[in-house]
């Protein structure tokens, strides 16, 4: 039940990895956000690998036909969950104090849980408890040098911070959320503390592997020279939707190569005969990425936001996210922790915070109605009752058919 | 309020934060309805800076019980704190309403729940988009906020966070939050900058009044700064007014730590002051601490009677290993070397430095001049401790002491045995030489001359029989304590094999192989510990692995990295893995194995003995074991032709032909082990033969 990051750090060992010409194909399919494209100004189109783009078409359309059409479409989010359902998280799951509490993990805290916090009040309209899940993140976890929230907190130890290493994806979820809000509330406070944490991950988080650029997990134990299998990544740490906010906000990295990479890297790591990423992956041997050493080579419960943040910025046409339905679907093994090697499945996984992940998939790609018993939400443990909500807030804002009373 | 600003002007200063103060300047925190603290701000700021913003709330909106409440809690805080008089004008002009809301979000922030007021006011704020939250509310909260991100920091070493919040936040520098000001100056300190530690530290001390915080200000900078940066700190000791300072217990721990630093250096001398500051703190605790440096600096100042007495109180005291090493340093230095020996012997288990001196100490003992009458106990339980620690100079005393009291063998394989720990030991040669001529022992003799005629003039003339034996060495002497035992190696108890298996596989590369696997493990933490596939590794990374496999006691595993190691690595790679995987399968007893990889890549020629001849051990030891006394012999005899057979193996090779039925070879194995003191062995060798052919010629 427990994701944890890990800590790490090792000899450095070299890496290549990608495969350059492909990545000219996502440059010409960026981020086609309707209104402000922030990444066409950045796609620079080399005449002088047009002959390399041509050649590859052919062999790139056969197996990744879909990707062409990749794109990141902005979501509102605010207003698409209901006080209600927000008021069964917020009583269960953030403290007075503006902590978010990881009912599943010895009541710790992270950063991830209060970048989930401050998005869900957010789509809730509840600025009552942003301000609140805001005040402990900024006063418990922004306090790393560097501009990073440091990502472990545990009410149990003195002094709390039991470990000072970022975790990304907490990280990006925050200035996220915070830029998001800003909009929304009209509040330059909010935009100002985004834009220092994108900076940030800007700065220190993203890594070369080979071509490509990545986003490692922390800022420190991750890199080609932290651990001999380094670099090290983990794909669910892509935020897909965050990207082209972290653009605006930090327009000096290069947030849509990030991007296109973690979408290639997805690739890579679901090409293999079990078709499903490892939760840590090693980009340290060349092509093909590799599960990490120290961990388990396990689809787990990290991955399993994925297809959620693939959805929920409008990258639906992903073949993956079709085969992924599929094995997911009651039929078939459904929602599981599946070990990537062998196909063997670890744990089944029953919770509504999980089905709901299915249904989601069903609903975007084939237009299937939400089932009766995931439209009401029946709060567990902290991590299942989040994703919950964020599909929740996604079906409600991009799929209300699906969830609609008129749906069956 | 105006005090809050001056001072924070003062702390801007002194601390250099010059961005800060164009920021905050005068107007930057204008209290409400111009109210002005009573009286002025008194000299040193002997009067710690109070926040009164919420007593003033309740003031203005004319909240006696509120007011009240406040004056008390305010009051528990800071004890030399008086009530401002200007709140009765306050109540007057609150001619508005009492807002509820305000009222509770002053409670709220009385109570610290910060991110409650944060939320009550977006609250509000989304109810009405005109309504702002007071100027000084929203200043306490941003204030509060950065308290705790600069504590958060400061506990998880982040120092510039630190910093910058208290650049951001200079209301934070005041006497009010001497913590505060101690993590800042801490901060400094941890980012090289220790001159603004001390400014820091200055500040504190010229303007805040708290005599313990003064006091622990002192305290915090004996840990961050240079004595004698906190030397001059001293100058601002109060030692007049209400509350004078005391701080003779900084001036005693200076006065502590030059002692110390003199107490181990015989050329430095500690000023009669600073020695009657220790002595005051030993008379004052109970600790063993200044005792050990009063007696250290006596030791090294030629005192060592002062210094035994000083370590006794130590003892005394639990000061442990530290002062039993110098109570036996003193004894010795007092050349009471008898008591020395056995107050040494008690304590030689207890750390390195026992040991050591323990074995200098029966060294010492052992080499007087003229030779010392001994008691047969204390030489019996010197030996063994002699040879376990391979110690050459204890061997060669040994050597001599034997030598001196007419037991011409036993110090010829004393000598012996200390050149084989030490090969360039000049006077164990020397000893060797003069006890194998005096044995009449031609070809040893020759052997020693010839190995050190170039190098030893006194070797040589003792063949050019200049000057045959040493006078002093070889003087007739009273029969003394006998010799019972000569040298022993360690590894040798009955027939030895599971001592052998334990004790002798590769002694002399163990070192070697311990510490590249306690580096790998120090490289990889408990990494290696999770069971996984090498595949995939860099030769490098692969033979890290396996380093760390064998220090966490998994061969096997080790062995997978090593082959990964092997076919990945580049040549020097290679060979480190093909030995390291020898040794694995040594440590699995898989000895063919261990053969093959050996020959898996070309190894040094010193490499290549030391694998041949543990492989050869083992192969020997598991024939041994099995009853296989033909294919033993065969394995020994392979292994003498690299290295020479030691007595442990020797006793197998003894019992294999006892086994097979060569009396007559075994006895000749076990005399010669007789001969090398391993007596005790070797005699149920020779009694067992003994049995055998008398039951046979019966």
């Amino acid at each position: 039940m427990t994701r944890q990051v890990p800590r790490a750090s090792d000899p450095k060992v070299d890496t290549i990895f990608g495969i350059h010409p492909m990545l000219n194909l996502f440059n010409s399919a960026s981020f086609s956000a309707e209104n402000r494209d922030p990444f066409s100004a950045r796609c620079a189109r080399r005449a002088s690998l047009l002959p390399w783009l041509l050649a590859m078409i052919s062999l790139v359309m056969t197996s990744m036909a879909s990707s062409q059409s990749l794109s990141v479409q902005p979501l509102k989010i605010a207003g698409t969950i209901s006080s209600a359902d927000w008021e069964a998280y917020r009583s269960r799951f953030v403290e007075d104090s503006g902590r978010v509490v990881d009912t599943a993990n010895g009541n710790i805290s992270h950063s991830e849980g209060q970048g989930y916090g401050l998005l869900l009040a957010l789509a809730a309209s509840d600025r009552r408890s942003f301000e609140q899940i805001l005040s402990f993140t900024f006063t418990e976890l922004l306090i790393r040098d560097d501009g990073l929230a440091v990502w472990k907190w545990d009410p149990g130890a003195k002094p709390r911070v039991t470990d000072r290493n970022n975790a990304t994806d907490g990280d990006l979820l925050i200035a996220y959320a915070l830029a998001k809000a800003a909009e929304v509330w009209q509040e330059p406070r909010y935009t100002t503390a985004a834009q220092k944490i994108a900076r940030a991950i800007g700065k220190n988080t993203l890594g070369r592997s080979g071509r490509s650029l990545v986003l490692l997990p922390g800022a420190d134990g991750f890199g080609a020279g932290d651990r001999p299998d380094g670099p090290v990544v983990n794909l669910s740490y892509w935020v897909f939707e965050a990207f082209p906010v972290m653009a605006v906000l930090a327009p000096e990295y290069e947030w849509n190569r990030v991007w296109r990479d973690g979408v290639m890297l997805l690739q890579q790591s679901t090409a293999g005969r079990v078709r499903l990423p490892a939760d840590w992956l090693s980009l340290q041997s060349g092509l093909q990425p590799k599960p990490a050493d120290g961990f388990p080579p396990e689809f787990g419960y990290n991955s399993l936001r994925i297809p959620l943040y693939l959805l929920r910025a409008g990258m639906t046409d992903l073949e993956w996210l079709r085969a992924l339905k599929q094995r997911w679907s009651a039929e078939n093994e459904g929602v599981a922790v599946v070990n990537v090697v062998t196909g063997q499945i670890r744990e089944r996984l029953t919770d509504q915070g999980y089905a709901i992940l299915q249904a989601a998939l069903a609903c975007a790609l084939e237009g299937t109605p939400v089932p009766a018993a995931l439209r009401t939400f029946e709060p567990s443990l902290y991590y299942p009752s989040t994703l919950y909500l964020l599909a929740k807030s996604l079906l409600g804002e991009k799929y209300p058919q699906c969830v609609s009373s008129a749906a069956p | 309020m105006r005090l809050v600003g001056s001072a924070i002007t003062t702390a801007i200063l002194i601390l250099g934060f010059a961005a800060i103060a164009q920021q905050t300047g005068p107007g930057g925190s204008q209290p409400p309805a111009g109210s002005l603290p009573s009286g002025s701000p008194p000299a040193n700021g002997a009067q710690p800076q109070v926040d009164e913003s919420a007593l003033r709330y309740f003031a203005s909106q004319g909240d006696t019980r509120r007011v009240n409440a406040e004056i008390a809690r305010l009051r528990a805080l800071y004890p030399n704190w008086t009530p401002p008089s200007d709140l009765s004008q306050l109540s007057a002009g609150g001619s508005a309403p009492p807002d509820p809301l305000l009222e509770r979000l002053w409670n709220l922030y009385r109570e610290d729940r910060i991110a409650e007021v944060r939320a009550a006011i977006a609250e509000r704020q989304a109810a009405d988009t005109n309504w702002k939250p007071p100027e000084e509310l929203v200043t306490a909260l941003e204030t509060v906020e950065a308290r705790r991100r600069l504590v958060n920091a400061s506990d998880s070493g982040q120092w510039q966070t630190v910093l910058s919040v208290a650049t951001e936040s200079p209301s934070l520098l005041t006497c009010t939050n001497v913590d505060v000001l101690w993590r800042v100056a801490e901060a400094f300190a941890r980012t090289d900058q220790p001159i603004r530690t001390r400014d820091v530290y200055t500040y504190l001390l010229t303007n805040c009044a708290n005599p313990a915080e003064r006091l622990a200000t002192l305290q915090k900078a004996l840990t961050l700064l240079p004595e004698q940066q906190v030397a001059d700190l001293l100058q601002f000791e109060r030692r007049t007014g209400e509350s004078p300072d005391d701080f003779s217990s900084i001036r005693d721990e200076l006065a502590r730590r030059r002692v110390e630093r003199a107490s181990l250096d015989s050329k430095m001398t500690a000023s009669a002051e600073d020695l009657a500051a220790v002595e005051r703190l030993i008379r004052n605790t109970n600790e063993a601490g200044p005792v050990l440096i009063l007696g250290w600096y006596n030791y090294h100042h030629g005192n060592p009677a002062r210094a035994l007495e000083l370590f006794k109180t130590a003892l005394d005291r639990n000061g442990g290993a530290k002062a039993a090493e110098g109570y036996a340093m003193s004894l010795r230095a007092l050349e009471r070397l008898t008591d020395a020996e056995a107050f040494a012997y008690e304590w030689r288990e207890r750390a390195p430095e026992n040991m050591k001196i323990y074995l200098d100490v029966a060294t010492a003992l052992l080499s007087q001049d003229p030779a010392p009458r001994l008691d047969a106990r204390v030489v019996a339980r010197i030996v063994p401790v002699v040879t376990a620690q391979r110690f050459p100079d204890g061997a060669q005393a040994l050597g001599w002491y034997s030598y001196n009291t007419q037991q011409i063998r036993t110090a010829r394989d004393w000598f012996r045995t200390a050149l084989g720990w030490r090969p360039e030991d000049e006077p164990s040669a020397y000893g060797l030489a003069l006890s194998t001529q005096r044995l009449n022992e031609r070809a040893a003799f020759n052997a020693v001359v010839s190995q050190w005629r170039g190098r030893s003039e006194r070797i040589a003339d003792l063949a050019d029989g200049t000057n045959p034996g040493s006078g002093r060495r070889s003087a007739p002497v009273q029969p003394r304590a006998e010799m019972e035992t000569a040298p022993r190696p360690a590894a040798a108890r009955q027939v030895a094999v599971e001592r052998i298996e334990v004790e002798q596989p590769l002694a002399r590369t163990e070192e070697g192989v311990r510490l590249r696997q306690t580096q790998a493990r120090s490289t990889l933490g408990r990494g290696c510990a999770m069971t996984r596939n090498p595949t995939g590794l860099s030769g490098d990374a692969a033979l890290t692995r396996g380093w760390c496999l064998m220090e966490i006691n998994r061969p096997l595993e080790a062995v997978a990295a090593f082959d990964q190691a092997i076919a990945t690595g580049s040549g020097r790679t290679r060979e480190e893995a093909a030995y390291g995987k020898s040794l694995a399968y040594l440590r699995k007893n898989l000895t063919s194995e261990a053969a093959i990889a050996a020959a898996e890549a070309p190894q040094t020629r010193s490499r290549q003995v030391e694998l041949g001849a543990s492989i050869l051990t083992q192969r020997a030891l598991a024939a041994y074991r099995d009853k296989r006394y033909v294919e033993t012999l065969l394995a020994l005899s392979e292994r003498a032709r690299l290295v020479p057979e030691q007595n442990d193996l020797l006793l197998i090779r003894g019992w294999s032909y006892f086994n097979l039925g060569r009396y007559k070879d075994a006895e000749q194995v076990f005399r010669a082990v007789q001969r090398t003191g391993h007596s005790e062995e070797a005699s149920v060798g020779l009694n067992a033969i003994q049995e055998a052919t008398d039951q046979v010629s019966q």
